[in-house]
Protein backbone atom coordinates (compact mmCIF):
# COMPACT_ATOMS: atom_id res chain seq x y z
CA UNK A 1 0.00 0.00 0.00
CA UNK A 2 2.81 2.75 1.22
CA UNK A 3 4.88 1.05 -1.43
CA UNK A 4 1.87 2.28 -4.17
CA UNK A 5 1.85 5.52 -2.48
CA UNK A 6 5.35 5.95 -3.07
CA UNK A 7 5.15 5.33 -6.79
CA UNK A 8 1.96 6.98 -7.20
CA UNK A 9 4.42 10.10 -6.08
CA UNK A 10 7.27 9.99 -8.12
CA UNK A 11 5.37 8.82 -11.22
CA UNK A 12 2.93 11.66 -10.24
CA UNK A 13 5.61 14.13 -11.48
CA UNK A 14 5.52 12.63 -14.66
CA UNK A 15 2.33 12.70 -14.72
CA UNK A 16 2.37 16.50 -13.99
CA UNK A 17 4.57 16.61 -17.16
CA UNK A 18 2.03 14.81 -19.10
CA UNK A 19 -0.84 17.00 -18.03
CA UNK A 20 1.44 20.22 -19.27
CA UNK A 21 1.50 19.05 -22.87
CA UNK A 22 -1.66 16.70 -23.33
CA UNK A 23 -4.07 18.93 -21.49
CA UNK A 24 -2.24 22.71 -21.34
CA UNK A 25 -0.69 23.13 -24.46
CA UNK A 26 -3.32 20.64 -26.08
CA UNK A 27 -0.15 18.34 -27.61
CA UNK A 28 0.16 14.60 -27.21
CA UNK A 29 3.73 14.28 -26.77
CA UNK A 30 5.41 10.93 -26.66
CA UNK A 31 8.82 12.25 -26.51
CA UNK A 32 8.33 11.10 -22.54
CA UNK A 33 8.90 7.60 -23.04
CA UNK A 34 12.25 8.03 -24.17
CA UNK A 35 13.31 10.83 -21.88
CA UNK A 36 11.87 9.35 -18.67
CA UNK A 37 14.58 6.78 -19.48
CA UNK A 38 16.90 9.24 -20.32
CA UNK A 39 16.50 11.14 -16.76
CA UNK A 40 17.33 7.60 -15.73
CA UNK A 41 20.50 6.51 -17.22
CA UNK A 42 21.76 10.07 -16.95
CA UNK A 43 21.35 9.66 -12.83
CA UNK A 44 22.23 6.79 -12.46
CA UNK A 45 25.48 6.89 -14.62
CA UNK A 46 26.05 9.82 -12.96
CA UNK A 47 25.73 7.93 -9.37
CA UNK A 48 28.02 5.48 -10.48
CA UNK A 49 30.52 7.44 -11.34
CA UNK A 50 30.21 9.18 -7.77
CA UNK A 51 28.28 12.18 -8.38
CA UNK A 52 26.40 13.39 -5.41
CA UNK A 53 22.89 12.47 -5.45
CA UNK A 54 21.40 15.75 -5.36
CA UNK A 55 23.58 16.71 -8.57
CA UNK A 56 23.09 13.62 -10.48
CA UNK A 57 19.13 14.18 -10.08
CA UNK A 58 19.10 17.53 -11.38
CA UNK A 59 21.18 16.77 -14.42
CA UNK A 60 19.24 13.64 -15.24
CA UNK A 61 16.42 16.26 -15.01
CA UNK A 62 17.66 18.76 -17.44
CA UNK A 63 18.57 16.56 -20.07
CA UNK A 64 14.87 15.83 -20.23
CA UNK A 65 14.52 19.99 -20.94
CA UNK A 66 16.76 19.05 -23.78
CA UNK A 67 14.93 16.03 -25.43
CA UNK A 68 11.54 18.29 -24.61
CA UNK A 69 13.25 21.00 -26.71
CA UNK A 70 14.26 18.73 -29.60
CA UNK A 71 10.51 17.57 -30.01
CA UNK A 72 9.28 21.22 -29.94
CA UNK A 73 11.80 22.14 -32.92
CA UNK A 74 10.87 19.43 -34.66
CA UNK A 75 7.10 20.04 -34.45
CA UNK A 76 7.42 24.33 -34.85
CA UNK A 77 10.40 24.99 -37.01
CA UNK A 78 10.57 21.65 -39.00
CA UNK A 79 6.70 21.91 -39.15
CA UNK A 80 6.67 17.54 -38.48
CA UNK A 81 2.94 16.73 -36.80
CA UNK A 82 3.51 16.46 -33.10
CA UNK A 83 2.81 12.59 -32.56
CA UNK A 84 5.75 11.98 -35.36
CA UNK A 85 8.03 14.41 -33.81
CA UNK A 86 7.49 13.02 -30.81
CA UNK A 87 8.01 9.56 -31.89
CA UNK A 88 11.36 9.99 -33.44
CA UNK A 89 12.78 12.27 -30.54
CA UNK A 90 11.30 8.99 -28.84
CA UNK A 91 12.90 6.58 -30.67
CA UNK A 92 16.36 8.48 -31.10
CA UNK A 93 16.75 8.42 -27.60
CA UNK A 94 16.72 5.04 -27.07
CA UNK A 95 19.88 4.84 -28.63
CA UNK A 96 21.31 7.98 -26.54
CA UNK A 97 20.08 6.12 -23.47
CA UNK A 98 21.73 3.10 -24.44
CA UNK A 99 25.13 5.07 -25.10
CA UNK A 100 24.37 6.95 -22.10
CA UNK A 101 24.45 3.72 -20.06
CA UNK A 102 26.81 1.91 -21.83
CA UNK A 103 24.57 -1.24 -21.19
CA UNK A 104 20.73 -2.05 -21.09
CA UNK A 105 20.70 -1.59 -17.16
CA UNK A 106 23.00 -0.15 -14.48
CA UNK A 107 22.19 -1.22 -10.73
CA UNK A 108 22.49 1.34 -8.45
CA UNK A 109 21.94 -1.17 -5.52
CA UNK A 110 25.65 -0.05 -3.68
CA UNK A 111 25.61 3.20 -4.49
CA UNK A 112 24.51 6.08 -3.08
CA UNK A 113 21.44 7.73 -3.98
CA UNK A 114 18.19 9.95 -2.96
CA UNK A 115 17.01 7.01 -1.24
CA UNK A 116 19.87 5.75 1.02
CA UNK A 117 19.21 7.14 3.90
CA UNK A 118 15.81 6.19 3.83
CA UNK A 119 16.51 2.71 3.01
CA UNK A 120 19.08 2.45 5.81
CA UNK A 121 16.47 3.40 8.31
CA UNK A 122 14.35 1.24 7.18
CA UNK A 123 12.05 4.32 6.11
CA UNK A 124 11.35 3.40 2.78
CA UNK A 125 7.95 2.31 1.66
CA UNK A 126 6.41 3.76 5.03
CA UNK A 127 4.80 6.47 5.78
CA UNK A 128 7.57 8.28 5.87
CA UNK A 129 9.13 8.51 2.70
CA UNK A 130 5.64 9.16 1.38
CA UNK A 131 5.54 12.21 3.91
CA UNK A 132 8.31 13.53 2.30
CA UNK A 133 7.66 12.34 -1.28
CA UNK A 134 4.47 14.52 -0.88
CA UNK A 135 6.21 17.38 0.28
CA UNK A 136 8.27 16.75 -2.58
CA UNK A 137 5.20 16.87 -4.86
CA UNK A 138 3.46 19.93 -3.44
CA UNK A 139 6.42 21.84 -4.22
CA UNK A 140 6.48 20.91 -8.06
CA UNK A 141 2.57 21.12 -7.64
CA UNK A 142 2.45 25.03 -6.46
CA UNK A 143 5.44 25.83 -8.57
CA UNK A 144 3.99 24.38 -11.69
CA UNK A 145 0.92 26.29 -10.53
CA UNK A 146 2.48 29.51 -9.79
CA UNK A 147 4.14 29.43 -13.26
CA UNK A 148 0.97 28.79 -15.04
CA UNK A 149 -0.40 31.83 -13.49
CA UNK A 150 2.08 34.39 -14.77
CA UNK A 151 2.49 36.28 -18.02
CA UNK A 152 4.39 33.41 -19.84
CA UNK A 153 2.36 30.73 -18.05
CA UNK A 154 -0.55 32.53 -19.37
CA UNK A 155 0.93 32.79 -22.53
CA UNK A 156 1.61 28.85 -22.47
CA UNK A 157 -2.26 27.98 -21.46
CA UNK A 158 -3.26 30.32 -24.61
CA UNK A 159 -1.68 29.29 -26.51
CA UNK A 160 -2.75 25.22 -26.00
CA UNK A 161 -6.61 27.09 -25.58
CA UNK A 162 -6.87 28.98 -29.16
CA UNK A 163 -3.64 29.05 -31.19
CA UNK A 164 -5.19 31.89 -33.41
CA UNK A 165 -6.06 34.21 -30.63
CA UNK A 166 -2.68 33.54 -28.82
CA UNK A 167 -1.06 34.82 -32.20
CA UNK A 168 -3.26 37.90 -32.33
CA UNK A 169 -2.38 38.90 -28.38
CA UNK A 170 1.27 38.85 -29.81
CA UNK A 171 2.47 35.47 -28.36
CA UNK A 172 5.31 34.03 -29.99
CA UNK A 173 3.28 30.37 -30.35
CA UNK A 174 6.34 28.34 -31.61
CA UNK A 175 8.14 29.51 -28.42
CA UNK A 176 5.44 28.63 -26.06
CA UNK A 177 4.94 24.83 -27.69
CA UNK A 178 8.99 24.66 -26.98
CA UNK A 179 9.00 25.91 -23.80
CA UNK A 180 5.97 23.31 -22.67
CA UNK A 181 7.32 20.71 -24.17
CA UNK A 182 10.66 21.43 -22.56
CA UNK A 183 9.46 21.40 -19.07
CA UNK A 184 7.25 18.58 -19.14
CA UNK A 185 9.82 16.31 -20.25
CA UNK A 186 12.15 18.34 -17.88
CA UNK A 187 9.57 17.05 -15.36
CA UNK A 188 9.27 13.47 -16.95
CA UNK A 189 12.65 12.96 -16.73
CA UNK A 190 13.55 13.82 -13.17
CA UNK A 191 10.94 11.54 -12.67
CA UNK A 192 12.51 8.92 -14.23
CA UNK A 193 15.96 10.00 -12.29
CA UNK A 194 13.95 9.64 -9.03
CA UNK A 195 12.69 6.53 -9.99
CA UNK A 196 15.29 4.68 -10.82
CA UNK A 197 16.96 5.70 -7.58
CA UNK A 198 13.83 4.58 -5.63
CA UNK A 199 14.08 0.90 -7.45
CA UNK A 200 18.00 0.60 -7.54
CA UNK A 201 18.39 0.24 -11.40
CA UNK A 202 17.85 2.34 -14.23
CA UNK A 203 16.91 -0.26 -17.43
CA UNK A 204 16.12 0.40 -21.24
CA UNK A 205 13.14 -0.60 -20.71
CA UNK A 206 11.53 1.28 -18.09
CA UNK A 207 10.16 3.95 -20.09
CA UNK A 208 8.02 2.20 -22.64
CA UNK A 209 4.18 2.29 -22.26
CA UNK A 210 4.61 5.00 -19.64
CA UNK A 211 2.78 7.84 -21.92
CA UNK A 212 -0.11 5.46 -21.01
CA UNK A 213 0.51 5.95 -16.98
CA UNK A 214 0.61 9.10 -17.74
CA UNK A 215 -2.73 9.81 -19.54
CA UNK A 216 -4.29 7.08 -16.94
CA UNK A 217 -3.28 9.63 -13.94
CA UNK A 218 -4.83 12.64 -16.00
CA UNK A 219 -7.84 11.42 -17.06
CA UNK A 220 -8.74 8.80 -13.94
CA UNK A 221 -7.54 12.50 -11.93
CA UNK A 222 -9.58 14.78 -14.20
CA UNK A 223 -12.84 12.52 -13.59
CA UNK A 224 -12.81 12.42 -9.67
CA UNK A 225 -12.06 16.45 -9.27
CA UNK A 226 -12.79 18.46 -12.44
CA UNK A 227 -14.10 22.07 -11.56
CA UNK A 228 -11.33 24.16 -13.51
CA UNK A 229 -9.58 25.45 -11.15
CA UNK A 230 -6.01 24.75 -12.16
CA UNK A 231 -4.11 24.10 -8.44
CA UNK A 232 -7.40 21.58 -7.70
CA UNK A 233 -6.47 19.88 -10.95
CA UNK A 234 -2.47 19.60 -10.95
CA UNK A 235 -3.45 17.98 -7.13
CA UNK A 236 -6.09 15.84 -8.73
CA UNK A 237 -3.50 14.67 -11.74
CA UNK A 238 -0.78 13.68 -8.59
CA UNK A 239 -3.80 11.55 -6.94
CA UNK A 240 -5.10 10.37 -10.31
CA UNK A 241 -1.14 8.91 -10.32
CA UNK A 242 -1.48 7.19 -6.81
CA UNK A 243 -5.07 5.71 -7.84
CA UNK A 244 -3.72 4.63 -11.05
CA UNK A 245 -0.75 2.82 -9.15
CA UNK A 246 -3.16 1.48 -6.48
CA UNK A 247 -5.55 -0.10 -9.54
CA UNK A 248 -2.12 -1.40 -10.93
CA UNK A 249 -1.31 -2.98 -7.15
CA UNK A 250 -4.73 -4.61 -6.64
CA UNK A 251 -4.94 -6.26 -10.01
CA UNK A 252 -1.64 -7.58 -9.56
CA UNK A 253 -2.53 -9.47 -6.58
CA UNK A 254 -5.41 -11.18 -8.21
CA UNK A 255 -3.19 -14.80 -8.08
CA UNK A 256 -3.69 -15.07 -11.98
CA UNK A 257 -2.06 -12.07 -13.08
CA UNK A 258 1.95 -11.84 -12.93
CA UNK A 259 3.95 -8.68 -13.30
CA UNK A 260 4.29 -9.24 -17.19
CA UNK A 261 0.77 -8.32 -17.41
CA UNK A 262 1.27 -4.80 -16.31
CA UNK A 263 1.47 -3.10 -19.48
CA UNK A 264 -2.23 -5.01 -20.96
CA UNK A 265 -3.59 -3.87 -17.45
CA UNK A 266 -2.49 -0.14 -18.46
CA UNK A 267 -4.27 -0.10 -21.63
CA UNK A 268 -7.36 -1.50 -19.88
CA UNK A 269 -7.25 0.78 -17.21
CA UNK A 270 -6.82 3.81 -19.85
CA UNK A 271 -9.62 2.56 -21.54
CA UNK A 272 -11.89 1.80 -19.10
CA UNK A 273 -11.68 5.85 -18.33
CA UNK A 274 -12.02 6.88 -21.31
CA UNK A 275 -15.01 4.81 -21.84
CA UNK A 276 -16.84 5.55 -18.41
CA UNK A 277 -17.91 9.28 -19.08
CA UNK A 278 -19.65 8.49 -21.94
CA UNK A 279 -21.91 6.35 -19.99
CA UNK A 280 -25.24 7.61 -19.40
CA UNK A 281 -25.13 7.73 -15.61
CA UNK A 282 -21.76 9.86 -16.05
CA UNK A 283 -23.35 11.97 -18.43
CA UNK A 284 -26.58 12.74 -16.27
CA UNK A 285 -24.29 13.37 -12.76
CA UNK A 286 -22.68 15.65 -15.07
CA UNK A 287 -25.70 17.33 -16.46
CA UNK A 288 -26.57 18.15 -12.62
CA UNK A 289 -23.88 19.33 -12.16
CA UNK A 290 -24.03 21.78 -14.63
CA UNK A 291 -27.10 23.21 -13.87
CA UNK A 292 -25.90 23.90 -10.57
CA UNK A 293 -23.50 26.35 -12.21
CA UNK A 294 -26.28 27.90 -14.35
CA UNK A 295 -25.96 31.31 -13.89
CA UNK A 296 -28.82 34.06 -15.45
CA UNK A 297 -26.66 36.18 -17.82
CA UNK A 298 -27.51 40.15 -17.94
CA UNK A 299 -28.67 40.17 -21.27
CA UNK A 300 -31.50 37.20 -20.90
CA UNK A 301 -33.51 39.57 -19.56
CA UNK A 302 -34.69 42.29 -21.52
CA UNK A 303 -33.76 45.91 -20.24
CA UNK A 304 -36.41 48.52 -20.36
CA UNK A 305 -35.17 50.09 -23.49
CA UNK A 306 -35.50 46.74 -25.65
CA UNK A 307 -38.98 46.72 -24.56
CA UNK A 308 -39.95 49.69 -25.53
CA UNK A 309 -38.05 49.19 -29.19
CA UNK A 310 -40.64 46.21 -29.50
CA UNK A 311 -37.68 43.96 -30.38
CA UNK A 312 -37.74 41.94 -26.79
CA UNK A 313 -38.23 38.34 -27.47
CA UNK A 314 -38.49 35.47 -24.97
CA UNK A 315 -34.69 35.02 -23.89
CA UNK A 316 -35.83 31.53 -24.72
CA UNK A 317 -35.76 32.41 -28.37
CA UNK A 318 -32.43 34.31 -28.12
CA UNK A 319 -29.57 32.71 -30.78
CA UNK A 320 -27.31 32.24 -27.78
CA UNK A 321 -28.38 29.08 -26.08
CA UNK A 322 -26.39 27.59 -23.43
CA UNK A 323 -25.41 23.70 -23.29
CA UNK A 324 -26.66 23.65 -19.57
CA UNK A 325 -30.03 25.17 -20.26
CA UNK A 326 -31.45 22.05 -22.51
CA UNK A 327 -31.68 20.15 -19.37
CA UNK A 328 -34.24 22.69 -18.09
CA UNK A 329 -36.21 22.10 -20.88
CA UNK B 1 -0.09 55.62 -38.80
CA UNK B 2 -0.43 53.26 -41.17
CA UNK B 3 0.18 53.02 -44.72
CA UNK B 4 -0.09 50.13 -47.69
CA UNK B 5 2.24 50.87 -50.71
CA UNK B 6 1.41 49.31 -53.70
CA UNK B 7 0.83 45.78 -52.23
CA UNK B 8 -0.26 42.76 -54.77
CA UNK B 9 -1.34 39.20 -52.96
CA UNK B 10 -2.37 36.29 -55.25
CA UNK B 11 -2.83 32.90 -53.63
CA UNK B 12 -1.80 29.50 -55.35
CA UNK B 13 0.31 31.61 -57.77
CA UNK B 14 1.21 30.27 -60.85
CA UNK B 15 -1.33 27.86 -61.04
CA UNK B 16 -4.59 26.58 -62.81
CA UNK B 17 -6.45 27.83 -59.28
CA UNK B 18 -4.64 31.48 -59.18
CA UNK B 19 -6.83 33.86 -57.36
CA UNK B 20 -5.22 37.29 -57.14
CA UNK B 21 -6.61 38.99 -53.68
CA UNK B 22 -4.83 42.31 -53.75
CA UNK B 23 -3.94 44.34 -56.97
CA UNK B 24 -1.53 47.07 -56.48
CA UNK B 25 -3.41 48.08 -53.13
CA UNK B 26 -2.25 51.83 -51.79
CA UNK B 27 -3.93 53.14 -48.61
CA UNK B 28 -2.70 55.41 -45.92
CA UNK B 29 -4.74 56.26 -42.66
CA UNK B 30 -3.80 59.11 -40.52
CA UNK B 31 -3.44 59.03 -36.86
CA UNK B 32 -7.28 58.77 -35.12
CA UNK B 33 -8.41 57.67 -39.02
CA UNK B 34 -11.24 54.97 -38.75
CA UNK B 35 -12.18 53.61 -42.31
CA UNK B 36 -14.74 51.25 -43.14
CA UNK B 37 -14.42 49.04 -45.92
CA UNK B 38 -17.29 47.19 -48.39
CA UNK B 39 -17.23 45.03 -51.10
CA UNK B 40 -18.62 41.88 -52.76
CA UNK B 41 -17.47 38.59 -51.63
CA UNK B 42 -14.31 37.78 -53.04
CA UNK B 43 -13.40 41.67 -53.20
CA UNK B 44 -9.89 41.41 -50.95
CA UNK B 45 -11.22 43.07 -47.83
CA UNK B 46 -10.32 40.21 -45.35
CA UNK B 47 -6.86 39.45 -47.55
CA UNK B 48 -5.91 43.32 -47.02
CA UNK B 49 -6.59 42.75 -42.97
CA UNK B 50 -4.66 40.05 -42.75
CA UNK B 51 -2.01 41.38 -45.26
CA UNK B 52 -1.87 43.95 -42.37
CA UNK B 53 -1.46 41.94 -39.35
CA UNK B 54 1.06 40.24 -40.65
CA UNK B 55 -1.09 36.84 -41.38
CA UNK B 56 -0.39 37.12 -44.96
CA UNK B 57 2.81 38.50 -46.37
CA UNK B 58 2.31 40.47 -49.77
CA UNK B 59 3.79 39.32 -52.59
CA UNK B 60 4.64 42.84 -54.03
CA UNK B 61 4.49 46.35 -51.67
CA UNK B 62 5.13 46.57 -48.09
CA UNK B 63 3.04 47.77 -45.35
CA UNK B 64 4.09 50.50 -42.92
CA UNK B 65 2.92 50.83 -39.21
CA UNK B 66 3.72 54.40 -37.13
CA UNK B 67 6.75 55.09 -40.27
CA UNK B 68 8.47 51.40 -39.49
CA UNK B 69 8.22 48.76 -42.26
CA UNK B 70 6.59 45.43 -41.33
CA UNK B 71 6.08 44.05 -44.31
CA UNK B 72 8.31 41.41 -43.22
CA UNK B 73 7.60 40.34 -39.33
CA UNK B 74 5.59 37.12 -38.04
CA UNK B 75 2.14 38.13 -37.31
CA UNK B 76 3.30 37.58 -32.99
CA UNK B 77 5.45 40.58 -33.50
CA UNK B 78 3.01 42.72 -35.22
CA UNK B 79 0.66 41.77 -33.39
CA UNK B 80 2.23 43.97 -30.30
CA UNK B 81 1.11 46.73 -31.91
CA UNK B 82 -2.33 46.13 -33.80
CA UNK B 83 -5.75 44.67 -32.30
CA UNK B 84 -7.65 42.34 -33.53
CA UNK B 85 -11.21 41.13 -33.27
CA UNK B 86 -12.38 38.42 -36.08
CA UNK B 87 -15.66 37.32 -37.39
CA UNK B 88 -16.24 34.08 -35.28
CA UNK B 89 -16.83 35.29 -31.62
CA UNK B 90 -15.16 32.30 -30.34
CA UNK B 91 -11.67 33.25 -32.46
CA UNK B 92 -10.59 35.98 -30.15
CA UNK B 93 -10.72 34.24 -26.51
CA UNK B 94 -9.64 31.74 -24.82
CA UNK B 95 -12.21 29.52 -23.62
CA UNK B 96 -10.71 27.23 -20.97
CA UNK B 97 -9.45 30.31 -19.44
CA UNK B 98 -11.18 33.61 -16.92
CA UNK B 99 -12.16 36.53 -18.06
CA UNK B 100 -9.51 38.12 -16.15
CA UNK B 101 -6.57 35.73 -17.54
CA UNK B 102 -7.70 36.41 -21.10
CA UNK B 103 -7.80 40.37 -20.23
CA UNK B 104 -4.15 39.74 -18.16
CA UNK B 105 -2.91 37.75 -22.06
CA UNK B 106 -4.21 41.08 -24.02
CA UNK B 107 -2.66 43.63 -21.32
CA UNK B 108 0.64 41.95 -21.58
CA UNK B 109 0.24 42.18 -25.82
CA UNK B 110 2.60 44.96 -26.00
CA UNK B 111 4.52 44.77 -23.14
CA UNK B 112 7.35 42.22 -22.42
CA UNK B 113 5.63 38.32 -20.95
CA UNK B 114 7.91 38.08 -17.48
CA UNK B 115 7.46 35.62 -14.96
CA UNK B 116 5.17 37.68 -12.85
CA UNK B 117 1.85 36.89 -11.62
CA UNK B 118 -0.93 37.81 -14.93
CA UNK B 119 -3.76 38.76 -12.44
CA UNK B 120 -2.68 40.96 -9.51
CA UNK B 121 -4.88 43.40 -7.77
CA UNK B 122 -4.05 46.43 -9.46
CA UNK B 123 -4.64 45.08 -12.98
CA UNK B 124 -8.09 43.47 -11.84
CA UNK B 125 -9.30 46.98 -10.96
CA UNK B 126 -8.04 48.03 -14.51
CA UNK B 127 -10.10 45.01 -16.01
CA UNK B 128 -12.86 46.03 -14.08
CA UNK B 129 -13.13 49.73 -14.93
CA UNK B 130 -12.55 48.27 -18.94
CA UNK B 131 -15.39 45.69 -18.70
CA UNK B 132 -17.76 48.51 -17.19
CA UNK B 133 -18.00 50.29 -19.95
CA UNK B 134 -19.53 47.11 -21.76
CA UNK B 135 -22.51 47.20 -18.97
CA UNK B 136 -23.10 43.63 -19.37
CA UNK B 137 -21.92 42.90 -15.91
CA UNK B 138 -19.04 41.06 -16.45
CA UNK B 139 -16.58 43.28 -14.62
CA UNK B 140 -18.30 41.11 -11.45
CA UNK B 141 -17.96 38.00 -13.43
CA UNK B 142 -13.76 37.95 -14.01
CA UNK B 143 -13.19 34.53 -12.54
CA UNK B 144 -15.57 32.91 -14.88
CA UNK B 145 -14.51 30.87 -17.75
CA UNK B 146 -15.16 32.61 -21.13
CA UNK B 147 -16.26 29.33 -22.53
CA UNK B 148 -19.66 29.90 -20.34
CA UNK B 149 -19.93 33.21 -21.53
CA UNK B 150 -22.54 33.75 -24.91
CA UNK B 151 -21.04 34.65 -28.30
CA UNK B 152 -22.16 38.47 -28.20
CA UNK B 153 -20.78 38.20 -24.99
CA UNK B 154 -17.23 36.54 -26.09
CA UNK B 155 -16.98 39.58 -28.82
CA UNK B 156 -17.60 42.18 -26.35
CA UNK B 157 -14.79 40.85 -24.68
CA UNK B 158 -12.93 40.42 -27.71
CA UNK B 159 -13.53 44.16 -28.60
CA UNK B 160 -12.18 45.41 -25.12
CA UNK B 161 -9.16 43.11 -25.52
CA UNK B 162 -8.46 44.53 -28.81
CA UNK B 163 -8.49 48.11 -27.92
CA UNK B 164 -8.01 48.57 -23.87
CA UNK B 165 -3.64 48.26 -25.02
CA UNK B 166 -4.28 51.29 -26.78
CA UNK B 167 -3.16 49.67 -29.96
CA UNK B 168 -1.59 51.46 -33.09
CA UNK B 169 -3.91 50.09 -35.33
CA UNK B 170 -7.22 48.20 -34.16
CA UNK B 171 -8.65 45.41 -37.04
CA UNK B 172 -12.10 44.98 -37.20
CA UNK B 173 -13.19 41.75 -39.45
CA UNK B 174 -16.72 41.63 -40.03
CA UNK B 175 -16.88 41.09 -36.21
CA UNK B 176 -20.46 41.59 -36.24
CA UNK B 177 -21.58 39.38 -38.99
CA UNK B 178 -22.08 36.19 -36.67
CA UNK B 179 -24.30 37.63 -34.21
CA UNK B 180 -28.11 38.11 -34.31
CA UNK B 181 -29.40 42.12 -35.12
CA UNK B 182 -29.48 42.90 -30.75
CA UNK B 183 -26.42 41.90 -30.08
CA UNK B 184 -24.78 43.22 -33.37
CA UNK B 185 -26.15 46.53 -32.53
CA UNK B 186 -24.38 46.65 -28.80
CA UNK B 187 -21.40 45.29 -30.54
CA UNK B 188 -21.31 48.09 -33.21
CA UNK B 189 -22.09 50.77 -29.84
CA UNK B 190 -19.78 49.66 -28.16
CA UNK B 191 -17.17 49.43 -31.05
CA UNK B 192 -18.05 53.15 -31.62
CA UNK B 193 -16.90 53.47 -27.61
CA UNK B 194 -14.06 52.20 -27.51
CA UNK B 195 -12.18 53.86 -30.41
CA UNK B 196 -13.45 57.26 -29.31
CA UNK B 197 -12.12 56.22 -25.53
CA UNK B 198 -8.98 55.19 -26.78
CA UNK B 199 -8.61 57.27 -29.49
CA UNK B 200 -7.85 54.51 -31.66
CA UNK B 201 -6.91 54.29 -36.19
CA UNK B 202 -8.98 51.88 -37.25
CA UNK B 203 -9.89 49.48 -39.82
CA UNK B 204 -13.25 47.41 -40.25
CA UNK B 205 -14.49 45.17 -42.98
CA UNK B 206 -18.07 44.72 -42.81
CA UNK B 207 -21.54 43.63 -45.22
CA UNK B 208 -23.56 46.20 -43.43
CA UNK B 209 -23.47 49.16 -45.56
CA UNK B 210 -25.25 50.96 -42.90
CA UNK B 211 -23.20 50.25 -40.53
CA UNK B 212 -20.14 51.32 -42.69
CA UNK B 213 -21.61 54.88 -43.41
CA UNK B 214 -23.13 55.30 -39.92
CA UNK B 215 -19.19 54.53 -38.56
CA UNK B 216 -15.98 56.37 -38.96
CA UNK B 217 -14.81 58.87 -40.79
CA UNK B 218 -13.66 57.11 -44.59
CA UNK B 219 -15.28 54.65 -46.32
CA UNK B 220 -13.85 52.53 -49.16
CA UNK B 221 -15.30 49.98 -51.09
CA UNK B 222 -13.48 46.97 -52.76
CA UNK B 223 -13.69 45.15 -55.98
CA UNK B 224 -11.83 42.28 -57.70
CA UNK B 225 -8.81 43.26 -55.05
CA UNK B 226 -8.80 47.12 -56.20
CA UNK B 227 -10.01 50.10 -54.03
CA UNK B 228 -12.58 51.71 -56.43
CA UNK B 229 -14.04 54.30 -54.69
CA UNK B 230 -13.70 56.15 -51.49
CA UNK B 231 -15.53 58.20 -49.31
CA UNK B 232 -14.73 60.93 -46.83
CA UNK B 233 -15.47 63.48 -44.15
CA UNK B 234 -19.28 65.46 -45.19
CA UNK B 235 -19.47 63.73 -48.41
CA UNK B 236 -19.73 59.92 -46.21
CA UNK B 237 -21.84 61.70 -44.05
CA UNK B 238 -24.71 62.51 -46.76
CA UNK B 239 -24.57 59.40 -48.19
CA UNK B 240 -26.94 56.55 -48.43
CA UNK B 241 -26.91 52.78 -48.82
CA UNK B 242 -28.63 53.61 -52.55
CA UNK B 243 -25.74 56.07 -53.63
CA UNK B 244 -22.93 53.33 -52.91
CA UNK B 245 -25.16 50.81 -54.82
CA UNK B 246 -25.64 52.87 -57.67
CA UNK B 247 -21.41 53.65 -57.26
CA UNK B 248 -21.09 50.10 -56.86
CA UNK B 249 -23.12 49.41 -60.16
CA UNK B 250 -20.58 51.18 -62.18
CA UNK B 251 -18.10 49.05 -61.69
CA UNK B 252 -20.06 45.73 -61.77
CA UNK B 253 -18.81 42.92 -63.66
CA UNK B 254 -20.86 41.69 -66.36
CA UNK B 255 -23.11 38.47 -66.38
CA UNK B 256 -23.40 36.23 -64.08
CA UNK B 257 -24.54 36.09 -60.85
CA UNK B 258 -24.76 39.56 -59.67
CA UNK B 259 -22.48 40.99 -57.28
CA UNK B 260 -24.91 43.66 -55.88
CA UNK B 261 -26.81 41.00 -54.57
CA UNK B 262 -24.47 39.92 -52.73
CA UNK B 263 -23.12 43.20 -51.80
CA UNK B 264 -26.89 43.88 -50.45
Amino acid sequence: MTAALDLGLIFGLMALGVYLTFRILDFADLTIDGSFTTGAATAAILLVGGWPPLAATAVGGCVGLVAGLVTGLLNTWGKIHPLLAGILTQIALYSINLRIMGRANVPLLRTETLFTPLREAGLLGTFVSVAILAGLLALFVIALVWFLSTDVGLALRATGDNEGMARAQGINTDLMKCLGLSLSNGMVALSGALFAQYQGSADIGMGIGLIIAGLASVIIGTAIINNGRLWITAIAVVAGSIVYRLIIQAALSIPWFNPNDMKLLSALIVIVALLLPRWDVFNRIRARSREKQFVVEPWDTPDPEELDSGDARPPSQGVTKKAGRKNNA
Amino acid sequence: MLEVRNVSKAFFPHTINEKVALRDISLKLASGDFVTVIGSNGAGKSTLLNVVAGRYRPDIGTVWIDGSDVTKLPDHKVAQQVGRVFQDPMAGTAPHLTIEENLAIAWARNRKRRLRLGVTRQRRDVFREELKILELGLEDRLTARVGLLSGGQRQALSLVMAAFTQPRILLLDEHTAALDPQRAALITRLTEELVTRHELTALMVTHNMEQALALGNRLIMMHEGRIIFELGGEAKHQASVGDLLAEFDKFRGSGGLSDRTLLG
